[in-house]
């Protein structure tokens, strides 16, 4: 058996973890089971985010090759072919040894409660969290309506680091000198284009705009006038409040609603134009897969949502309907929406809030149950469109076992993202990234909860890697303009 | 037959042809990787780049291209694959994390005699010239390029250090030439970003071709690093000075960027062939057969057919090998259409003199063998 403690700085100190406390009621479990304990590995995270879709105590399967999507576990060989996954941070006053055993019992199918599915197993990419996700980002005002909560004052510090005024005047003396270079050679082009993708409530903008006046007048030039700050944003909602708050330089910016994953379809009209692309705390929000190395063989990682019974027996006891409706119930509400729910189905919902209460719930309860599909042939996963798992292989080979995150999403917008740039470009990124793949032995870095969205880390290696095929060369630095916040600057520029 | 000399063949107007590089399979890209990391042997990947190289040879001659390349598949990239290869330029690090990426290098003092120096270019021909009856065009980096990638710590000015590479190629040219091959070209892919240095890099250029009894042609391109442009620009640089370089093609990209730079051929008097860049290498859309025709007409409104050369912008490394196929057959079924309306005398072969021709009108062996029948 194999035990893997992956939050180790938790060990130590006043605070330090008491992990042989959490583990023993789980091996007495594991000990009057049947399971095989010789094939078995044991992970233990510590899961940070206080809204998750774990339990405390999950049991996966990891498939042998030849194993489908939906096919039945074959006897093939493996080294393990069970996980046993704690979080630890959960594991505190708790009848642990009861949770594992009723774990242990969802994964033989025994349960004495069945969990109510949401999904059947399917790549994490193509769950409904993500349908949840894009809901979220489609009818935010209802949302914020609803909790009271703005989407902004809910990140950590209240505020974005978009509007860190410091950063942004240090980003246009940087670009100011590349134009002042490029002038030089009568080799600037009339039109200056910058993008946002994710603009949030325009305060990144606004503060690019107004700061860009103050420091073209310091240093008495006229790029201004050529200026073109291009806003998109998933959101009209979002878009809308953005357009407002960049009234004032209403001439120079123009708005798009796109799809962060691919900005060429709507901008491909500025291949090798755009100097600055600037995108803030959008790709931790973009649909992730996660691969795993196992004993020497590769894996996806693949999920399945539902709600455990009690929950859902509840939610389906206050909204007039019955466990086996429910599903069918909360899918209608991801494809309507909760406004066009509640006018469909008045008997459930009496007004657009309770249909709000209605997804809230429900997206509280939301887990992920989860199992290890082989991965045979990188070549023949695709990461992006554009973009092959062999990407995968020298993170994934770097020496003994891993489980990482592949960011599909932000991968798909990065590659799509990078021919807008100008040779002279910069793409410059505020985000959650891992900068290490070592860290993704010592911690969790999601799915977590984020009010009404999904959050993951991103795999900073990965893009790194990827922009390096691409001739890009990326580097990680620590936001420098606030103190303690885990956000990291991505800069991506042609290198050679 | 393969291994023996290609059979003397005539040549259409409006020949097609390749710029250099072909598409790259991931594959291969991991292979090559594996051997700059240690992983394969270099026995492995000589065996692996041959059989690479008739694969694409094969591709080229299906699609119909009448001047074919060895599809500079042995090569890691455009810069490296010479200058790791020139005693006296040393390599920082001979490991390399993705065998695409560029070498740091340096020269610390005077490039020993060229004479010595053989960088192994006429045993590449010799293999491509194996394995194909069609004529070959065979494509390297010039001395201006090669300098951009070397820190210059053994000469005075940087001139000097882009005129010894170009003694070295010029020797390396001889030998092209003695093995056989009759078609070279010069890829200059850093010029344009130098717009200020053009008369240095045409000045070598004519020290690259002195001497050597081939055609000669130029490529000039905005770079095609990982399919990207590396400047932005136009043609108006290359000219007066182009008019002195020592060659009888000038291989220009115009897909990309439109085709207004052709009026530079008219307005400064180009009066040898022009290689019409036809095809984007930079996006994997392919296109139309009319689209390439409508291309070629309109350089003929400025280019008369006996010199006018079809190409791609630029070498199609970065190209899934199904649309490098596929490009490359429309270009040919684009370029047959245009044929079909030349005259009858002008689309069926070419007078003595046409777009393959060497500049000093010898008879430069086996190209003009071939285009006069």
């Amino acid at each position: 058996m194999f035990v893997d403690v992956r939050p180790t700085s938790r060990l130590r100190g006043a605070k330090a973890l008491d992990v042989t406390t959490s583990l023993h009621p789980i091996f007495q479990a594991l000990c009057e089971d049947t399971l095989d304990l010789s094939r078995l590995r044991m992970v233990c995270d510590w899961v940070q985010y206080r809204k998750n879709f774990r339990e405390v105590i999950d049991v996966r399967a990891i498939l042998p090759a030849g194993a489908t999507l939906d096919g039945v576990v074959g006897t093939g060989a493996t080294d393990d072919d069970i996980e046993v996954a704690i979080d630890l941070r959960r594991c505190a006053d708790v009848a642990l040894k009861d949770i594992a055993h009723a774990a242990i019992g969802q994964y033989h199918g025994s349960g004495s409660e069945p969990r109510v599915f949401l999904e059947s197993w399917r790549p994490t990419t193509q769950s409904c969290i993500w349908e949840f996700n894009r809901l979220y980002w489609q009818a935010l005002d209802l949302w914020e309506e609803a909790t009271g909560q703005m989407y902004e004052s809910a990140l950590p510090g209240g505020s974005s680091d978009a509007r860190n005024t410091e950063a942004v005047r240090e980003l246009l003396r940087d670009l100011f000198a590349i134009w002042d270079q490029l002038a030089a050679r009568n080799a600037l082009p009339e039109e200056l284009y910058v993008i946002e993708l994710g603009v949030g409530n325009g305060n990144q903008a606004k503060t690019f705009l107004d700061e860009f006046l103050i420091v073209e007048a310091a240093q008495d030039r006229d790029y201004y006038r050529r200026l073109h700050y291009l806003m998109c944003d998933y959101s009209p909602h979002v878009l809308q409040l953005a357009r407002k708050a960049v009234a004032a330089h209403s001439g120079h910016v123009s708005s798009f609603v796109l799809d962060a994953t691919q900005p060429t379809t709507s901008l491909g009209f500025l291949k090798y134009k755009v100097f600055l692309i600037y995108v803030s705390n959008v790709y931790d929000n973009l649909p992730a897969d996660e691969v795993a190395r196992l004993g020497g063989r590769s894996y996806r990682v693949e999920t399945r949502a539902y709600l455990p019974a009690a929950e859902a027996r509840s939610i389906a006891s206050d909204f007039s309907t019955d466990l086996k409706a429910l599903p069918e119930l909360i899918h209608k509400l991801l494809r309507l929406g909760p406004a066009l729910l509640a006018e469909a189905l008045p008997a459930h919902f009496g007004k657009a809030s309770d249909a709000v209460e209605f997804w809230s719930r429900v997206w509280t309860g939301l887990r992920l149950t989860e199992r290890y599909a082989p991965l045979v042939g990188l070549d023949l996963y695709r990461i992006a469109p554009s973009v092959s798992g062999e990407m995968l292989r020298p993170l994934l080979e770097s020496g003994g076992d891993i489980r990482m995150h592949v960011n599909n999403g932000a991968v798909a917008s990065f590659v799509d993202t990078l021919p807008l740039l100008h040779p002279y470009g910069r793409l410059l990124n505020h985000d959650l990234f891992v900068t290490d793949t070592h860290r993704y032995r010592t911690g969790f870095l999601g799915p977590g909860k984020y009010e009404g969205s999904v959050v993951n880390w991103i795999n900073g290696p990965l893009l790194q890697h990827i922009g390096s095929r691409k001739g890009f060369d990326v580097q990680y630095q620590p936001f420098r303009h606030r103190k303690g916040t885990n956000i990291v600057t991505m800069t991506a520029q042609v290198r050679d | 037959m393969p291994g023996h000399a290609a059979a003397p063949q005539s040549l259409p107007y409006l020949p097609t042809t390749v710029v250099g590089s072909y598409s790259v399979p991931e594959w291969l890209d991991r292979l090559k990787t594996d051997y700059y990391q240690n992983r394969l042997s270099k026995q492995h990947l000589s065996e692996i780049c041959d059989a690479c190289i008739k694969a694409a040879l094969k591709d080229q001659e299906l699609t119909g291209i009448d001047v074919v390349s060895d599809g500079e598949l042995r090569r890691d990239n455009d810069i490296d694959y010479l200058l790791a290869r020139i005693p006296g330029i040393q390599v920082m690090s001979a490991t390399k994390a993705y065998y695409y990426d560029y070498y740091e290098t340096v020269v610390t003092n005077a490039l020993p005699s060229h004479d010595t120096i053989a960088l192994g270019l006429a045993e590449d021909f010799s293999f491509t010239r194996a394995h194909t009856d069609r004529p070959i065009k065979f494509s390297f980096t010039g001395p201006f390029s090669l300098s951009r990638r070397v820190r210059n710590d053994a000469y005075p000015n940087t001139a000097d250090l882009v005129l010894a590479l170009a003694e070295v190629l010029n020797a390396e040219a001889h030998r092209l030439a003695a093995a056989g091959a009759t078609l070279m070209q010069i890829d200059e892919p850093f010029l344009a970003g130098y717009p200020d240095e053009v008369s240095v890099a045409i000045e070598a250029i004519n020290v690259v071709t002195k001497g050597v009894d081939a055609t000669w042609g130029l490529h000039v391109c905005y770079g095609n690093r990982y399919a990207r442009p590396s400047w932005e620009g136009h043609y108006d640089f290359l000219f007066p000075a182009v008019i002195d370089a020592n060659v009888d093609q000038l291989i220009l990209e115009f897909a990309r960027k439109g085709y207004d730079d052709l009026q530079l051929i008219q307005r400064f008097g180009w009066d040898r062939a022009l290689g019409l860049g036809v095809i984007d290498v930079k996006t994997e859309d392919v296109e139309t057969p009319d689209l390439i025709a409508a291309r070629i007409r309109r350089a003929l409104d400025v280019v008369p057919p006996e010199r006018l050369i079809v190409n791609p912008d630029c070498g199609l490394r970065h190209l899934p090998a199904d649309v490098a196929r596929a490009k490359l057959k429309a270009m040919v079924e684009g370029t047959a259409a245009v044929r079909q309306e030349l005259p009858r005398d002008e689309g069926a072969a070419p007078a003595a003199g046409g777009a393959l021709h060497s500049v000093n009108g010898d008879t430069h062996g086996e190209m003009i063998d071939e285009a006069t029948g």
